[in-house]
């Protein structure tokens, strides 16, 4: 720390102990939690973890959070790029009122989104009477669990297209269109291609976070094991059940779903700063 | 071609009228359905009984015991975290050093975390069952299912929210000022409280609202990891499950709509910082 | 105050920012550093001022040994290049806050404060600005409360930082004839960094010619014209 190799040398005062503090709290709120957890495991013994999570119920659980979560981010994708355009390039009544409320999703506690989306949807709810004539039924089925998971994610594709859509130099619209190039095909081949680093880390940001909702979720899912029995759900029973190893490996097995996609965001994130030079 | 001549000329940076109105259009279905149906309905269920039931509801002592314990957690969590932010957006933005990239990516993980899975890990660390629990048992040192426990939880699910908003905002405003400030004669305390933090104080705010909200709403972390026991561990959150599983609705929607009404109030203070202060505030923040 | 580098030598990591350098600096002196961008002057200034350490060398004033003094004790009067005049402070706050941030017992009273910013800012002939903000003044006259919140502190040095290189060529004329006027009344040893040849020329005694982290030749304007001793400082100067 104070070893010229390691920082290169200032005249501000205050790394030592403010570097100090940091990395006291780091360790005592995040590291030394996570490693209880990686501990844990290792003490298990990693066949014993396998056969643990390798059961129906576990791998149904790990499948519908992966999969509720990619189908929700892949709608807040097209969503959230339409919302996040209309943001930026159009005017019009309560324009201001959408932006501010396009964050609600961060503000809102996930259990009061949870019980608002069930009371909404559920078959006695106004949205589920007025779906149930034509044989819909969104509470209370994996749909339920998309629609929350929509709801939680939808911020982070805007917030993170939105600032680049700013951005976005006009002349290079003009260009295309002196080009001889139609609307369409301008939005298509230069526009979008402009957005995508943005999109897919709004994308992977919105996954990494439906992945492991839980508060917003099982209000609406109705919690059926093997079918709309989300990962997180099934830690907090096998810890109900005092079956605190069980609980690590899924817990185990969520973490390095979550270390994955930190990787896939941070490898976005510099392939888009070589090819744009975006952050 | 004589269409073309006679029609309105559209910018060429724009999309056509009906394009344009069908994608408004859009936008504020999506908003509504997504956005502004359940906030509504959290206040229509609320006063389904009218006021006088909404007001029976936050007399119950239950709900009481939860307001206060989530304002307690609230107290204590959101300071620490500033502080932690102040310190690490400190060392990180006006100090060269290796592996600052590492140290960010750190401060970030709890971000992509399930906080379940937080809450697991807590309960791992300071259970009855890890044996740094039972030392903790056998000193009568309880974390887990106690106040501690909640605390620690919620500092994890909120740990970047400060450092997040100051970070870039540091990196953005330089080191010169600091130095101007050191060549005419301050000290380093001096430095930071007449330079630093004026100039960071919006992006601070920012910080500690969205710090503070999802402090008070955090649910999955703390169910985990406070034990649920009404009238001592149960926070907001959590009390509005019990309420809600045990169908007493006006109960679970009023405390809910309190929640709401703090999410409303740190959306409007946020909008307000935007717009005022975007030049002050991290340039994604800028709308 | 004369000041003396003996050997000073600058490295970033692999880079080498300055070779080793020595160079003497008479009492009273104006000295320009002239070289373009890259050449080691910005780092040689800030080394003065303490704001960045040398990897190697000593820097003496008047003799005694200033290398590891403080930034604080240094009492270097430094304009930055783009004045980092504090945003959210007016100008009488700017030019007074290195007198409220002496210790108690060496801070003047808020009075003397008071006079000592209005002569201050009759020096830089700007006596009506002290409730400004910085984003409500011209470039010069940000240029000129940085040249005062500096001299407030009553330093033992002057040390500018490319002081004309943000302003229009009408007002840097102007400005160049008020640093004159400032260091013929005050007398401090003055070092100002520039890549403006005709700039350094006309305003400085002692004209110091960098390249590379070298020092290339020092002289009089007059000598460097007539006698340039190395070809980088010919074609240099003759730009």
């Amino acid at each position: 720390m104070k070893a010229p190799l390691l920082r290169a040398p200032s005249p501000l005062p205050g790394f030592g102990p403010s570097f100090g503090i940091a990395l006291a709290m780091l360790s005592v709120v995040v590291l030394l939690p996570i490693g209880a957890l990686l501990g844990r495991g290792l003490m298990i013994g990693p066949a014993e973890l396998w056969g643990m999570v390798n059961t129906r119920r576990v791998w149904s659980a790990l499948a519908l959070s992966f999969r509720a979560a990619l189908i929700a981010s892949l709608f807040n994708l097209v969503f959230g790029l339409v919302l996040a355009w209309v943001l930026v390039r159009y005017r019009f009544w309560g324009r201001r009122l959408i932006d501010a409320a396009v964050d609600l999703p961060f503000a809102l506690p996930t259990a009061v989104a949870g019980i608002a989306l069930t009371a909404l949807y559920a078959p006695n709810g106004p949205f589920g009477q007025a779906l149930a004539p034509f044989g819909l039924r969104i509470a209370y089925t994996e749909a339920g669990i998309w629609l929350a998971l929509v709801f939680i994610g939808l911020p982070f594709v805007v917030r993170t297209v939105q600032p680049v859509i700013e951005e976005l130099d006009p002349d290079i619209e003009e260009a295309s269109a002196t080009l001889g190039a139609r609307r369409f095909h301008t939005l298509r081949r230069v526009i979008l291609p402009t957005l995508t680093p943005a999109l897919l880390t709004g994308f992977a940001l919105a996954l990494a976070r439906s992945v492991g909702e839980y508060g917003s979720v099982i209000f609406i899912a109705g919690n059926i094991p093997g079918l709309t029995e989300i990962a997180p759900l099934l830690i907090v029973i096998r810890l109900e059940e005092y079956n605190s190893d069980a609980a690590a490996a899924i817990g185990i097995a969520m973490l390095l779903i979550s270390f994955a996609m930190l990787l896939a965001i941070n490898a976005i994130q510099i392939w888009s700063r070589r090819r744009i030079g975006l952050v | 071609m004589s269409d073309i001549v006679l029609s309105r000329p559209v910018p060429v940076t724009t999309e056509p009228q009906l394009a344009r109105a069908l994608l408004v259009g859009l936008a504020v279905l999506f908003a509504a359905l997504f956005l502004f149906a359940p906030l509504a309905t959290v206040f229509a269920e609320a006063l389904a009984e009218g006021w006088q039931g909404a007001i029976a509801a936050l007399s119950l002592p239950d709900a009481q015991a939860a307001i206060r314990m989530t304002l307690s957690i609230a107290a204590i969590a959101v300071p620490l975290n500033a502080v932690f932010g102040i310190a690490a957006a400190w060392a990180i933005a006006k100090f060269d050093f290796r592996g600052k990239a590492f140290l960010i990516t750190l401060i970030d993980l709890p971000f992509s975390v399930s906080p379940v899975v937080a809450g697991l890990m807590l309960v791992l660390l300071f259970g009855a069952n890890s044996s740094f629990g039972a030392w903790l048992m056998a000193h009568d040192i309880r974390i887990v299912f106690a106040f501690p426990g909640i605390v620690l939880a919620t500092l994890f699910v909120t740990f970047p929210f400060v450092a997040r908003e100051l970070i870039p905002v540091m990196i953005e405003q330089g080191r010169t000022e600091e130095e101007a400030a050191l060549t005419l004669g301050a000290s380093g305390w001096r430095t930071f409280f007449t330079v630093t933090l004026p100039n960071i104080r919006w992006a601070l705010l920012y910080g500690v609202l969205l710090c503070n909200a999802r402090a008070m709403g955090e649910f999955g972390a703390v169910a985990v990891v406070s034990g649920k026991i009404r009238g001592e561990t149960a926070t907001m959150p959590t009390m509005i499950e019990m309420f809600f599983n045990e169908y007493l609705s006006v109960a679970a929607f009023t405390l809910a709509a309190v929640l709401a009404m703090l999410a409303l109030l740190t959306l409007l203070l946020k909008s307000l910082l935007e717009w005022r202060h975007a030049d002050l505030l991290a340039a994604t923040r800028r709308h | 105050m004369n000041i003396e580098l003996e050997e000073l030598a600058k490295e970033f990591g692999t880079e080498r920012a300055l070779h080793p350098v020595s160079l003497f600096i008479p009492s009273g002196a104006l000295v320009a550093l002239l070289g373009p961008s890259g050449s080691g002057k910005t780092t040689l200034l800030r080394i003065l001022a303490g704001l960045e350490f040398p990897t190697s060398g000593r820097v003496r004033f008047d003799g005694g040994d200033a290398t590891g003094l403080s930034v604080q004790d240094r009492r270097a009067g430094f304009v930055f290049q783009h004045y980092a005049l504090f945003r959210h402070m007016t100008v009488f706050e700017n030019v007074a806050y290195g007198l409220r941030a002496r210790r108690r017992t060496e801070r003047p009273t808020e009075a003397e404060i008071g006079r000592r910013v209005t002569r201050l800012l009759d020096l830089i002939q700007l006596p009506d600005i002290g409730a400004r903000y910085p984003n409500q003044l011209s470039g010069g006259q940000r240029q000129r409360v940085a040249l005062a919140r500096a001299l407030a502190i009553e330093p033992r040095m002057l040390l500018l930082d490319e002081p004309f290189g943000a302003l229009d060529a009408k007002v840097r004329k102007e400005l160049r004839q008020g640093l004159r006027e400032i260091h013929d009344t005050t007398g401090l040893t003055t070092v100002f960094v520039t890549h403006d040849q005709e700039e350094a020329m006309e305003l400085a005694d002692l004209v110091v010619v960098m390249s590379m982290g070298r020092i290339e030749q020092v002289g009089k304007p007059a000598e460097i014209r007539a006698k340039p001793a190395t070809e980088f400082v010919r074609t240099f100067t003759a730009a």
